[in-house]
């Protein structure tokens, strides 16, 4: 059976703070997130293998001092290598975490544990003590054997060493209860077992004296204490040395340096129950939903998920929340006039407590987060993945704005959101497309280099954000943008033929058939998720041949260069195209 | 201009670095080849310090050596607040002076350990190593029960003062002498506070802290 060992005091992990631990000859790192969650993971950085505990606590990110890899709160997951601050880091790269428990003042953790930690009914009082924690260059055993004889006075009286009595907990923990004259004092000792060789003594006073005395009855163990090291210690020079622990450290799996053959088509592998439905705004419900079984992934800023509805269709939803926000997901949906069963089965069929199939976050929408400024514009529902975006920006003390165009006050989502974000946001209700067009010239004039601006609303709007951007001087590389879907009328009557350079095969498309249907009947797999052309997952690299785009995810220039397509949608206008597949 | 005889890697030249930067005094670095070029044995540096060693400051001609002296003089004089060098409480100005020779310590024992492992001195390592740990637990204990009075510096004032200075940059590139401070967590608290002092600078191996409230 794994045991929980206790690893650190609660007041070890100060507000962003991290602290430096061991057990068992592991190292690890250990710090407490803005939420209050404490974290406890492997003591190195997945790239270069840097202590973490040098790192920074960003509050729902734990930076690298290194090169500047963050990972997430709870989760462990990397959000985000400033080498590639385009790109959306494979979320498999995931920091080695421990379980974790708070309790009695001090932090538990094991490798695997079962169980609980300890109960100690003495202790589950309100009033308890935490002692100075005393790190000993001795085996766990002998530090027991020589607490077992510690003796100490009550309060206030450190001149007189009472009677002691001691009693074994289980094999690495011990109460110990000092009587004098009619009054009496217990402390709980817990032994960490650091290293074979390396201990740290961990006392709960199982009463908390006088706030008089309290400093008093501090520094008396401290000072017995210190005293009973100094023995141990010397018994421990005599004893034959012991080899330090090996602890194992775990591979990272292979799969998080290659792209994984991705399943075909729509994966839908996470199960999750929805936790709260609740309406947040004229017309737009927010979702909460919790996992069942594994936690779920950790979400970039940006990313989306695929729900699957009861109904059998497949909806695409961007997250709301921050890296390292919570272990929930968080969905607003927009209750479409048109809907086609998407939005109004979310709206109307699905309750608290129902469960649904999800797939992983996938990012297409990426936050960089080494712009100068960041300039967010949400056009009504487009908001969700801004939102995300925010957080993290506000969280990294990046400068940005977040502009959210609605028709009134009531229609703005998450309200206490966007209070908790403040002055940067502003909200432009009411306008018309011109006034809209207006506003946008307005607050994106102005460009310099470094700068960004990140677009998400209705297809009009984005086509006049991307419009007046590039009007005013904003390159295509610093304009980035997310449709709902993709309003272009697809033709599908071109016939043509595309050769897959790394699967060594011809096929020919006919008209009427997508290139990704064809595809599929071939047995080639490639993931996919809107199917419209507007979500970016079905993405190839061409590497001969002019493609014939039909999407709304490239923008103009990466059109023009014709180095990638999307596979759901767009075609051919030459006879052929060799894709790197 | 204060001219100060620098050497990018010591520890006692980026004390001064460090006060000066926080007390906002503009200098001047004058490097000395300390290493390989052992420019501060030269006949021509003994000419400004016959002790041989760094660092030294020329402050319009007022030269001073020894790192924890010019900690004090430049304290003394720039610090109009007066908090840095706490002259006018006998208590607290005592309490200075003890940890300034602490540091003398930590500088003998943890620097030279790392001395030794970067620079090849010829220090009994082992000596050096144990003799830091017994002080690192001194001061372990100290500003542990100092964090129980709701106090965050070595010395008992609010403010922190040049003792802080002194210590820190001793302790903080302990682990390239390889004295590790897992079994410090008091002082590893305090080394984010003393990083979290406005007008905080670096040195290579030191790096600055994350904000906190």
């Amino acid at each position: 059976m794994n045991l929980w060992h206790p690893i650190a005091s609660a007041e070890d992990l100060p507000y962003r703070h991290i602290f430096q631990g061991q057990l068992l000859g592991r190292e690890l790192a250990v710090w407490r997130a803005d939420d209050d969650f404490v974290n406890i993971w492997e003591n190195r950085c997945l790239h270069r293998g840097v202590r973490l505990s040098i790192g920074r606590n960003e509050g729902f990110e734990l930076k690298c001092q290194y090169h500047g890899w963050r990972y997430a709160n709870r989760s462990a997951s990397c959000t985000y290598i400033p080498a590639h601050p385009a790109d959306a880091p494979v979320r498999t790269i995931c920091n080695r975490t421990f379980s974790v428990c708070e309790r009695y003042g001090l932090i538990w953790s094991g490798e695997d544990p079962t169980g609980d930690p300890p109960e100690v009914p003495l202790l589950e009082k309100a009033r308890t003590l935490p002692l100075r924690s005393i790190a000993v260059n001795a085996p766990l055993n002998l530090v027991l054997e020589h607490l077992a004889n510690y003796r100490f006075s009550l309060a206030g009286d450190p001149g007189n060493l009472a009677v002691t009595s001691a009693n074994y907990l289980d094999q690495r923990s011990l109460s110990v209860t000092a009587t004098f004259d009619s009054k009496q004092s217990t402390v709980l000792f817990f032994v960490q077992p650091v290293d074979s060789n390396r201990s740290v003594i961990r006392g709960v006073l199982s009463s908390s004296p006088t706030d008089s005395e309290r400093i008093l009855t501090l520094r008396h163990h401290s000072t017995e204490l210190s005293r009973l090291r100094e023995k141990v210690e010397l018994e421990a020079l005599k004893a034959p040395q012991i080899q330090p622990m090996t602890p194992t450290i775990e591979q990272v799996p292979v799969t998080s340096y290659e792209i994984k053959t991705p399943s075909s088509g729509r994966n839908a592998s996470l199960r999750v129950q929805v936790l709260r439905k609740w309406v947040t705004a004229e017309g737009i419900v927010g979702l909460e939903l919790e996992s069942i079984g594994k936690p779920l992934p950790t979400p970039q800023p940006g990313a989306h998920i695929d729900v699957h509805l009861p109904n059998g269709l497949v909806r695409q939803y961007s997250l709301t929340n921050a890296p390292g926000q919570g272990s929930r997901y968080r969905l607003g949906v927009k209750l479409e006039s048109d809907s086609r069963g998407g939005s109004s089965c979310l709206h109307e069929t699905v309750k608290e407590g129902d469960v649904l199939a999800i797939s992983e976050p996938r990012n297409n929408f990426s936050l960089r987060r080494d712009a100068v400024k960041t300039i967010l514009v949400a056009g009504g529902i487009g908001v969700t993945p801004l939102l995300s975006m925010a957080h993290t920006l506000r969280n990294n003390k990046l400068d940005y704005e977040l502009h959210y165009f609605a028709q009134t006050d009531g229609h703005l989502a998450f309200p206490e959101i966007l209070q908790e974000l403040g002055d940067a946001v502003a909200p432009h209700l009411g306008l018309s497309p011109e006034a809209t067009s207006k506003e946008l010239a307005a607050l994106l004039v102005g460009y310099k280099p470094a700068m960004h601006v990140y677009v998400c609303g209705p297809g009009p709007m984005l086509e006049a954000a991307r419009r007046i951007a590039s009007e005013v001087g904003w390159p295509d590389a610093a304009v980035h943008f997310e449709y709902f879907k993709n309003t272009i009328e697809i033709d599908s009557s071109s016939s043509f033929e595309v050769s897959l350079a790394r699967s060594a095969l011809t096929l020919e498309i006919p008209s009427g058939k997508t290139i990704l249907e064809i595809l599929r009947a071939n047995g080639i797999t490639l993931m996919s998720s809107c199917e419209q052309g507007a979500c970016g997952t079905c993405e190839v690299t061409v590497i001969e041949g002019d493609p014939e785009h039909q999407d709304v995810y490239l923008n103009d220039s990466e059109k023009a260069a014709g180095q990638r397509i999307m596979t759901c949608v767009s075609r051919a206008k030459s006879p052929r195209l060799v894709l790197d597949i | 201009m204060i001219k100060l005889f620098d050497y990018i890697l010591s520890v006692n030249c980026y004390k001064q670095r460090l006060i000066m930067s926080i007390l906002d005094v503009p200098f001047e670095s004058v490097p000395v080849d300390f290493y390989p070029g052992r420019e501060h044995k030269s006949e021509e540096f003994k000419k400004i310090n016959p002790l041989g060693h760094i660092p030294v400051i020329d402050d319009d001609g007022f030269m001073l050596r020894d790192a924890h002296a010019i900690l004090i003089y430049l304290a003394s004089k720039y610090d109009p607040t007066g908090l840095w060098y706490p002259i006018g409480s006998p208590e607290f100005l005592g309490e200075t002076a003890q940890w300034m020779l602490f540091a003398e310590g930590t500088t003998n024992t943890a620097s030279a350990a790392r001395l030794h492992v970067n620079l090849g001195y010829d220090f009994d390592i082992e000596s050096c190593r144990s003799g830091a740990h017994q002080l690192f637990r001194v001061l372990e204990e100290h500003l542990w029960f100092r964090e129980q009075e709701d106090l965050d510096w070595v010395c008992s004032s609010e403010h922190p003062t040049v003792a802080d200075i002194a210590i820190f940059p001793d302790v903080i590139l302990s682990e390239e002498g390889g004295i590790s401070r897992l079994d410090y967590p008091a002082i590893r608290r305090w080394t984010d506070r003393v990083k979290r002092i406005p007008r905080f600078t670096v040195m290579p191996g030191i790096f600055p802290a994350g904000d906190a409230r």
